[in-house]
């Protein structure tokens, strides 16, 4: 059966046994992953993926059901609409209507007219070039070249009909360094137009391992502490909940009710831009056309981010945030691409401005140690002790705690230097940031 | 969905498939094919949000040249997908060449879970019913408790793999989680507690195994708990971590340095290890996928290999790793029934079970009692760690600030950090009750179900992580 009869079999059928209104969401995908280890392909994969997800609203309530199997459109209908019965929510989840859109232009990302022997020479180089920066280089642990491709088409009874393709190229690799002493690794991440720099990367990734030889922990206390891009995009992501209205209508996120407010230094502006060249993109996870929007401006707290459920029940219009995680999952809310605007100063200069304190590289433990509701965050960290503008040495095996709200507000400085963060699901990213004190954990 | 013992493909299919995925040299082929359905729900304060239902379907074909591995999957398993599949994996290794020779028997396997009460026998409402009594239970414990959040899921898993060695295998794998988080709120402040009990099992689970409102209860009572605690203070000190989901401490710290995935690289600190002393005298550790209805037991691993009790760490001293087909290349060590996936998306590789601490002799009590100033990790919460330097970090859910012997307050808000290969040799104290609790592991290939578990231990110091101040 084609997609096409599937679709059709699928909305006649939900009218049919009485759905109010019926929607599909589907996505198919190829992709290509290889890794190089000791000069061979060590990891290889290739796929093509394709599913369907139907969502009903029968009485204003709404149910899912998502498959793999394009055989059994009533089936799939059944088992929706059985969800929808069951739901007791009160919110209407009202579907979109037919909407046009503006063209959104999308650089081709750096492996998309690159053959697949191109793409796994490619890892190979990666790894090679790793190797030869510096005698102290013992191994890659991985050396990843990735490129995907997909579309998504959503269709509705109300008459949306949108669809998209896109695609995305990254490579990362995690060097190994040893001096005889200790051994450290360290990482870098290429995307999108870079993605084929693969001298950069390996520098940056081999850099990133050297400067963490001879690190130790240093002495428990408050810190001033400035966050490098990485790390504060990573903290970013973590915390990105908290902009969502539907967090902040289940009463799970401390910015709740505070649009109008300042939540951050002046000299914070975070923005959420669907266009930007990282990832741009015309429309949502339920077809509302995107906007760019400052989320925070200068400090104040200016939106939420709203998905059509979200804005009904606050009596506003949808941000353009909807967001389905995959094909299989029910549409939520979060940002598109989300990015602290960058400030005048560059890295050199933060150093001195944070005149005693740490640097911090990299954060470890999103998954586990941070609490998105009460803001508190306690982080695996490493980075670089300052002392007088200068870098002393480097850090290791301590922890950075505090609260991402109050942390906000501690904003002294941010820098020039924007960067994008690995990405979880959505595009992140921020410049170094400057924050009056920390509590770490150290000796 | 009806059992399915001649699995999801013809032996004529999957010889020919096998067949074609060795064209271009593959010494090793293999054909990995999964139907997935579960259903999911989630209920805010006693009231379903949403429900969601899916069906994942699909094929991986997986070859291997020496320690050379390819790996190609569709969300298809028709023939014609089948086929185009195992040309791409087998692209990976080179120009296709020849047709192996020589015929592959196939002797089956079939595995099925025993289960009672099958979920696709239940519906909605039975489903539901559990939950609102988890959702009741856990505004019932106190009214600090704002919010109760209940998610529930059960699967059943249909595999059938098929390799060059001759193996046809079928598993059905059922099983069931329900997740019961408690937000305790006053005024500006919000605290979480969870619990998230699983079997593999049927939906008799509910009635038999896991007792919902105790959990909701303890759920609640964890968020209440860490409202009244103060920040966790910082600093280098003995840590005294209970039994069950303490034992992430070890799978952090020791287990994924243990799976071939580091070891066979070279990018463990475990590697060259074997019969020399890794841990204290007083550590004991296992791997041990056969324990009957546990959430990281198997009945057969993802490439058709059978589940054993694997002796990790004996009296201190390290006895073994887990080892999946690739590993085993690799490393020249016989495979240890560890290779596992969390579906066709992935290429298996080794991964833990239900992993944990052995029982030991010390008092645990005793732990509290003889400490003089440090913490005491009643439940954890999730981790991470980087194999080739084992430095780990974990956060705490629920912990207590001990001083001079006696727990003075609740502390909120503390991680964990080290290096696996110093923590185990700083274990003073291994309780006698050794309990496990279920997780989701993630690494290479993908989320799987796993056990931790230990008795009750002590660490002679660790960093403790935290922002508060002095607790007198």
């Amino acid at each position: 059966m084609t997609y096409q009869e599937f679709a059709k079999r699928a909305m006649d059928y939900a009218q049919k046994i009485g759905c109010a209104s019926s929607e599909l969401f589907y996505a198919n995908g190829e992709s290509f992953e290889v890794n190089a280890n000791a000069g061979e392909i060590d990891r290889y994969s290739v796929s093509r993926e394709a599913g369907v997800s139907v969502r009903v609203s029968i009485n204003g309530r709404e149910g899912y059901a998502y498959t793999e199997r394009i055989d059994d459109p009533e089936k799939l209908v059944d088992h929706a609409a059985d969800n929808a019965k069951c739901n007791e929510s009160t919110d209407d989840h009202p579907m979109q209507t037919k909407q046009t859109y503006q063209e959104v232009h999308r650089e081709d990302s750096a492996l998309k007219h690159l053959s697949e022997s191109e793409r796994i020479a490619l890892a190979k180089k990666l790894e090679q070039t790793c190797l030869a920066l510096d005698p102290r280089v013992k191994r890659v642990v991985y050396c990843t070249v990735g490129y995907d491709s997909g579309a998504i088409v959503m269709e509705n009874s109300l008459g949306l009909h949108a669809e998209r393709t896109s695609d995305s190229s990254y490579i990362y690799v995690m060097p190994s360094v040893e001096d005889g002493v200790e051994l450290q690794t360290g990482f870098a991440f290429f995307m999108g137009t870079e993605a084929a720099n693969v001298e950069a990367c390996a520098k940056e990734a081999v850099e990133d391992a050297l400067n963490k030889l001879g690190a130790s922990p240093v002495d428990s206390g408050c810190y001033r502490v400035l966050l490098k891009p990485y790390a504060m995009s990573d903290l970013l992501t973590a915390f990105s909940p908290m902009f969502s209205a539907d967090e902040a209508q289940k009463g799970c996120s401390l910015l709740a009710g505070k649009e109008g407010e300042t939540i951050a230094s002046e000299i914070v502006t975070i923005w959420d831009d669907p266009f930007d060249p990282v990832a741009p993109r015309a429309f949502d996870g339920e077809g509302t056309p995107c906007i760019k929007k400052a989320v925070v401006e200068h400090g104040v707290l200016k939106t939420l981010l709203h998905n059509l459920k979200t804005a009904k029940k606050a009596g506003t219009e949808s941000t353009g945030n909807a967001s389905r995680r995959s094909a299989a999952s029910a549409v939520g809310v979060s940002p598109t691409v989300f990015r602290v605007e960058p400030g005048k100063l560059g890295y050199d200069e933060l150093v001195r401005e944070l005149g005693t304190g740490l640097v911090i590289t990299e954060l470890e433990g999103l998954h586990a140690g941070v609490d998105e509701v009460s803001g508190d965050f306690s982080l695996k960290a490493a980075g670089f002790l300052v002392e007088n503008g200068a870098v002393v040495r480097p850090v290791s095996n301590i922890t950075v705690a505090g609260n991402f709200v109050s942390m906000m507000k501690d904003v002294i400085a941010v820098g020039s230097d924007l960067r994008f963060g690995m990405p979880q699901g959505g595009y992140v990213g921020s410049p170094s940031v400057l924050v009056s004190g920390l509590t770490v954990a150290g000796n | 969905m009806n059992p399915t013992p001649t699995g999801l493909i013809s032996e004529l299919t999957a010889l020919a498939v096998l067949k074609e995925a060795q064209k271009s040299g593959a010494d090793y082929a293999e054909l990995f094919l999964e139907d997935n359905e579960s259903t999911r729900i989630e209920m805010i304060d006693g009231k379903v949000e949403s429900a969601n239902y899916s069906r994942i379907c699909g094929a991986g074909v997986r070859v291997l040249l020496g320690t050379q591995s390819a790996y190609a999957y569709c969300a298809d398993i028709n023939e014609q997908s089948l086929m185009d599949t195992a040309r791409a994996a087998a692209a990976a290794l080179g120009e296709a060449k020849f047709a192996p020779n020589g015929e592959i028997t196939l002797s089956r396997n079939n595995f099925t879970t025993p289960v009672k009460q099958r979920f696709d026998s239940i519906g909605n409402a039975d489903r539901i019913d559990v939950m609102r009594k988890g959702a009741r239970a856990i505004k019932a414990a106190s009214p600090e408790v704002t919010q109760a959040l209940v998610r529930y899921l059960d699967q059943v898993q249909r595999v059938t793999i098929v390799n060059t060695d001759g193996q046809f295998v079928t598993d059905e794998r059922p099983r069931t989680r329900i997740y019961l988080q408690a937000i305790a709120m006053n005024g500006t402040e919000a605290q979480t507690g969870y619990e998230g009990p699983g079997c593999i099992r049927g939906f008799e689970t509910y009635r038999e195994v896991i007792d919902v409102e105790k959990h909701a209860k303890s759920a609640a009572d964890m968020a209440v708990t860490m409202l009244h605690a103060p920040e966790c203070p910082a600093g280098n000190l003995p840590v005294v971590i209970d039994g069950g989901f303490g034992g992430v401490i070890f799978h952090e710290a020791c287990g994924h340095s243990l799976e071939a995935t580091a070891v066979g690289r070279n990018n463990s600190v475990f590697c060259g290890k074997l019969n020399t002393k890794i841990a204290a005298d007083c550590v004991n550790a296992v791997d041990d996928g056969t324990m009957p209805g546990e959430w990281g037991s198997i009945n057969v691993d993802d490439e058709g290999g059978k589940p054993q009790r694997n002796l990790l760490i004996e009296n201190g001293v390290l006895k073994g790793y887990l080892i999946d087909k690739l590993g085993s290349r690799r490393m020249g060590m016989p495979s240890t029934g560890s290779s596992r996936r969390q579906g066709y998306m992935f290429a298996p590789t080794s991964r833990m079970t239900n992993t944990f601490i052995c029982e030991g002799s010390d008092d645990e009590e005793e732990m509290i009692s003889g400490m003089t100033e440090g913490l005491f990790a009643r439940k954890m919460g999730g981790g991470s760690v980087n194999p080739p330097t084992g430095e780990f970090n974990f956060s705490v859910a629920e912990g207590y600030w001990v001083k001079n012997g006696k727990i003075v307050s609740p502390v909120r808000g503390a991680t964990l950090i080290g290096k696996g290969s110093e923590v185990l040799l700083k274990i003073d104290r291994v309780g006698k009750t050794m309990t496990m609790a279920p997780g989701m592991c993630g690494s290479l290939s993908g989320s799987v179900p796993t056990n931790v578990g230990q008795p009750r231990i002590r660490v002679s110091g660790m960093t403790i992580g935290g922002k508060g101040g002095a607790i007198e």
